[in-house]
């Protein structure tokens, strides 16, 4: 049985690289393109339809291009966030009913798990990297990334670790899902005592984990060498944009958290298969925290910094006027990269770790809150007095700040040890992560996806469904974490499958306000794919009409020498004409029709 | 910004290694943690020859062969490491081992049968 | 050198991360002050350096960006930023130019105005 099922391995295996070698032997031989000798001239190079690009699946496979690499990524997160969104709509049906009524427990224990980790590693980190991908070559005036290939295997890395981390769910024998929750704390996900976390299933989680890990850090070098060393020659560290200097400091995040992240799961790993005690013994569980949370506290800043940047990008653009205190931004950008790594224990302050210490990143954490208050100060000053349009993005960016005021500052009294004392583990803390993460991180994704729709897909999304997507997401989401906020002051504790009658209706009100979620999300979906099939063709290259206000970008440039040379090339006709979502009055396009 | 449009379509923007490179790592991890031989030898293969490929393509190596030693030297090490020091885990150091050795082999074999092609053959 | 980068405007600048560095310094002397928890060599130290060390690395972060803007500011043309790869952007202008760019007191329509281009971008639309 053993040896056949070696053999069975070897057979399969042997036939893999055999196919591998046999089709990178035809793809190889498609490489008529030669640099140099390549083309005969621009005149008749049908440039951007980009012959030396192979056509159909294979583009997508063999592509080296930051902007399909970026679209890689984008349906990838998108991809994630619809699997981890389903799963916690699973959960918050469960939870209508204070009793065990739809799912088992330790299914919902497997939800949770997978939920959280679907949505900080395959939708979140992978999401920011669409955007930095596709924008950040454009705004500074690169070519491409430093290291194209490089790009290229970090992206690749993540549908395995998706399918590793969700095996669990997959009909294999003798493999379970991983019951862990997102924080993977010691001793349960060591695998030790009665339960059934020594399956497979974790490992083969932790080992999906652990390349997510991988594919980030590889990519936040290759961002840190392209901004150091790709900048055109007129984008000096004055003129650099604040979504390069957001990713920039996200990467340098990045650059120090996940390697440990990476080495933490090996031992964990370690300690599952092969007998070593890291983790067990005395402080084994504290050091599993320590490790974890050293990285986990930057991990939020990762993830929230790069939609700081597409806030402060999206904000100036629709209010006619240039960011307020672009410097404070981009300096307090940085103090947030560096004491990201100062606050960690701030999660810890209920373990008995030593007083003194606890009083220490209590400081640290409370200097933390003003760089996160001036950027929130600034996105509003940058509003007070300008000429607001209420397109979706900018729908998606006011949402952003009204969301991540209440996500902060419910935050900054989690700082505060006496406070965090009695909150820790309530649903309070979820409510305010998920204030930051949905009702922050989220909408600035969407707020990007909308603006620069016209960019990546050439067509126009359509407004109506955009805005019934965003007034249902933002009523959803306040509707479901306010609840959870109060939730907690009631002391109901997090994590729990089932939970005593007395927190029924604010329960049925969180979960009324994912099914809104769900809602919005489905209208989403719709009018993000219909309008990318078949929505009217954007002409313009300034479909924002930025020019009047003198705050068009290095990407809309690009995108309209785009446009310019496929209609001179005798590209696509349309005769729809692409309408920008609302907000300037009709003279303003008169305007531009002179211009 | 690429002011002359198509100036940033100069050089390749297809490769087909990257995706056989991301595919061989996790391969090789769950070959290695979990003692499956064959995915372990499969999945170091697929990767240190994509990267040997790689290599010669964006010309860090003239020819694929070399490259694919160089690449096993590492993982020897890394071998020999896990069947004499303290990670004491041999079964797992012989495969790294044997990916190694077929690396060297093929790489041997390109350098004597296959010189005279600039185009990685196999 | 250091003082004619670290100018009025760029300290200005600066006071941002001033606020958590003056946050931070405030709860080293505060810890001195008051021990209620004693002193105890290993967690006292820890302590201490848990706060310091995110202190000095901020400040010293915060110096070499300080420097790298506002050097380059110097060297290099102005642009408002993501504009300096559009072609035919117009840069920004002196000193005083630039300060408005960064404390808006004045009404909107003027920061508007002042800072458009639409002929240059017009004339590029043609071409």
């Amino acid at each position: 049985m053993e040896v056949n099922g070696q053999l069975a391995l070897t057979v399969l295996m042997g036939i893999l690289l055999v196919a591998v070698a046999a089709w990178i032997a035809r793809v190889e031989n498609w490489r008529s393109y030669s640099p140099i000798a390549g083309g005969g001239g621009y005149g008749q190079q049908d440039s951007y339809v980009s012959e030396e690009k192979p056509s159909g699946i294979i583009r997508w496979l063999t592509t080296v291009d930051h902007k399909d690499i970026g679209i890689l990524y984008g349906a990838y997160g998108l991809t994630a966030f619809t699997v981890g969104g389903l799963m916690v709509v699973l959960m918050r049906v469960e939870l209508f009913d204070p009793g065990m009524s739809l799912i088992s427990n330790t299914f919902y224990n497997s939800l949770l798990t997978s939920h959280g980790i679907t949505m900080l590693f395959l939708f979140g980190t992978p999401i920011l990297a669409a955007f930095s991908n596709y924008l950040v070559p454009l705004l500074i005036g690169a070519d491409d990334m430093a290291f194209p290939r490089i790009n290229a295997i970090a992206f690749w890395l993540l549908p395995p670790a998706a399918l590793l981390i969700w095996a669990g769910f997959f009909p294999l024998p003798d493999v379970l899902p991983a019951q862990t929750a997102w924080t993977m704390y010691t001793p349960l996900s060591a695998g030790v005592g009665a339960g059934n976390q020594a399956n497979a299933g974790v490992d083969l989680m932790l080992l999906g984990l652990h390349l997510s890990g991988v594919s980030a850090t590889m990519g936040a070098i290759n961002f840190i060498a392209t901004i150091f060393t790709e900048r055109g020659d007129e984008v000096s560290w004055a003129n650099l944009d604040i979504f390069s200097w957001t990713i920039l400091t996200q990467s340098g995040l990045i650059l120090f958290a996940f390697p440990l992240l990476g080495s933490a799961l090996v031992m964990l790993l370690f300690d599952r298969n092969f007998g070593t005690t890291f983790f067990s013994g005395e402080g084994g569980a504290i050091l599993w925290q320590h490790l974890f949370w050293f990285f986990g506290h930057p991990e939020v800043y990762i993830l929230v910094l790069p939609p700081m940047g597409i806030v402060s990008y999206v904000i100036p653009r629709f209010s006619g006027r240039r960011l307020f205190g672009f410097k404070f931004v981009v300096y307090s950008t940085l103090a947030i990269g560096v004491l990201s790594f100062g606050v960690w224990a701030h999660h810890m302050f209920a373990t008995g770790i030593d007083p003194r210490l606890r009083a220490s990143f209590m400081a640290v954490s409370l200097a933390i809150a003003i760089p996160s208050a001036v950027k929130t100060f600034n996105w509003i000053t940058t509003m007070w007095n300008g000429r607001i349009r209420l397109t979706t993005p900018m729908l998606f960016s006011v949402g952003f700040v009204a969301n991540f005021i209440i996500g902060g500052v419910t935050g900054v009294f989690l700082a505060s040890i006496p406070v965090d004392l009695v909150l820790h583990d309530t649903y309070y803390v979820v409510g305010h992560f998920h204030y930051v993460i949905m009702g922050a991180i989220g909408f600035a994704v969407f707020s990007g996806l909308y603006y620069w729709f016209p960019l990546y897909t050439d067509r126009m999304y359509q407004k109506t469904l955009a805005k019934a997507h965003f007034w249902l997401t933002m009523v959803g989401t306040n509707l479901t974490f306010f609840a959870m906020i109060l939730l907690g002051y009631g002391g109901m504790p997090r994590r729990y499958a089932t939970y005593l009658p007395q927190f029924a209706t604010m329960h049925q009100l969180a979960t009324v306000g994912a099914l809104l979620l769900l809602a919005g999300q489905v209208i989403f979906v719709w009018n993000f794919v219909q309008s990318w099939l078949e929505g009217p063709k954007v002409e313009d290259g300034d479909p924002w009409n930025l020019r009047e206000s003198g705050l068009y970008t290095a990407e809309w440039d690009w995108y309209d020498k785009k446009q310019q040379t496929a209609i001179a090339d005798g590209g696509e006709e349309s005769d729809e004409t692409a309408l920008t979502d609302g907000g300037q009055p009709e003279g303003d396009a008169d305007d531009r029709d002179d211009a | 910004m690429d002011a002359e449009p198509g100036l940033s379509e100069q050089y390749r923007m297809a490769s087909p290694w990257p995706l056989f490179i991301a595919l061989g790592v996790p391969i090789a991890e769950l070959g290695i943690l979990f003692g499956l031989f064959p995915l372990s030898v499969g999945g170091l293969l697929l990767f240190g020859g994509s990267v040997a490929g790689m290599a010669t393509e964006s010309s860090y190596a003239r020819t694929p062969w070399r490259a694919m030693v160089v690449v096993a030297i590492p993982l020897a090490a890394l071998g020999l490491g896990f069947i004499y020091t303290s990670i004491n885990l041999p079964d797992r150091g012989f495969a790294i081992i044997a990916a190694a050795v077929i690396l060297v082999a093929g790489g041997l074999a390109g350098s004597l049968f296959a010189q005279d092609t600039e185009e990685p053959t196999y | 050198m250091a003082n004619k980068i670290f100018d009025r405007d760029t300290l200005l600048d600066l006071t941002v991360n001033m606020v958590p560095l003056f946050i931070m310094a405030f709860f080293i002397v505060a810890f001195a002050v008051v021990t209620p928890f004693g002193v105890d060599p290993l967690a006292s130290s820890l302590q201490f350096g848990l706060v310091a060390v995110p202190f000095v690395l901020l400040a010293i972060l915060t110096y070499f960006a300080g420097r790298a803007v506002a050097g380059s500011e110097m060297t290099g043309e102005l642009y408002l930023p993501g504009q300096a790869g559009v072609e035919g952007a117009k840069p920004l202008g002196e000193d005083g130019e630039l300060m408005n760019q960064f404390d808006e007191d004045e009404e909107p329509e003027a920061a508007v105005e002042g800072e458009a281009d639409t002929d240059d971008a017009a004339s590029e639309d043609e071409a």
